[in-house]
């Protein structure tokens, strides 16, 4: 069965492009603009990975990762934090990569073929 | 180019660039600026991370204190810090310009704005266009002079276009 990724981006054309590499992938792709409108679609549709933009409009992602219990989250991020800030950030249970922006889009592939394996 | 010399003609200027550089042109535009009194905004780097890349190339920042709008967004931070002035976020727009008001009046030297591109992530381009001219309009009453860096990208010459007609040159570090 095809693994489900939500993509949380409020750039249309990342969360365009990605979803439509990641189904070319063979993943079931589900999108969602800012972390309000993620939380409501990783409650209904329970995906494998989360791919989170760090730095959305709206509710802060630092409020929203901690109710998004159990998942699995990659952050991608256009901010630049310190190394110490990324260790922080890595510290939540629930998050498993930071992926820096600008990515290369078959990087970004291999690592959530690892990440959901 | 050296931005010390264009600032000399210049009180107030929109810097192109392109993201690959990108880095590498913040920390020389500091490096230029060593000893004068500045305060750098900063919208896209945390004031961590924007130590760590400052200290990484030798640029001193006892003469720099930074007004950070990202921190708060990834993080619990208090109001302020040393050296630096924590803002909830990139769209808090109303809370960033009081907080700017508040250091032209100590007078700085220099104000850095970076960058325009990511208040573009929050607002569109009428209230930003807006920010942008309020914002050179208290800067031209005082003596501090003023960089507003922008991405040089398509999506956004409209915003570059206006913000462009208020201040006193655009350099496209691009061309």
């Amino acid at each position: 069965m095809a693994k489900k990724i939500l993509v949380v981006d409020d750039e249309p054309d990342i969360r365009e492009s990605v979803k439509a590499v990641l189904e070319k992938n063979g993943f079931k792709v589900v999108t969602a603009i800012n972390g309000d409108d993620g939380l409501a679609k990783w409650k209904k549709e329970k995906p494998d990975l989360i791919l989170l933009d760090i730095m959305m409009p709206g509710t802060p992602v630092r409020e929203i990762v901690p109710q998004m219990k159990g998942a699995r989250i990659a952050y991608l991020s256009v901010v630049r934090t310190s190394e110490a800030e990324k260790e922080d950030l890595m510290a939540s249970k629930n998050v498993v990569d930071f992926i820096q922006k600008p990515f290369d889009i078959d990087e970004l592939v291999k690592r959530v073929k690892k990440l959901v394996k | 180019m050296d931005i010390s010399k264009e600032l000399a003609k210049n009180q107030t200027m929109l810097l192109l660039m392109p993201g690959t550089e990108y880095n590498h042109i913040i920390v020389d535009n500091m490096k230029k600026l060593k000893g004068k009194n500045v305060c750098y905004v900063t919208l896209n780097k945390t004031f961590d991370s924007l130590k760590e890349l400052f200290k990484k190339s030798k640029v001193k920042t006892d003469n720099i204190v930074f007004i950070d709008a990202i921190s708060k967004t990834i993080k619990s931070v208090p109001d302020q810090g040393e050296g630096v002035y924590y803002v909830s976020s990139p769209g808090a727009m109303t809370e960033l310009s009081l907080t700017i008001d508040k250091f032209l009046k100590h007078g700085f030297d220099y104000i850095i704005f970076d960058s325009l591109t990511n208040l573009m992530v929050y607002e569109s381009k009428a209230p930003v266009a807006k920010f942008v001219a309020s914002l050179v309009n208290k800067i031209k009453a005082g003596k501090t002079k003023a960089v507003f860096y922008a991405l040089s990208v398509k999506e956004q010459n409209a915003l570059i276009e206006e913000s462009g007609m208020f201040v006193d040159k655009v350099l496209d570090m691009d061309k």
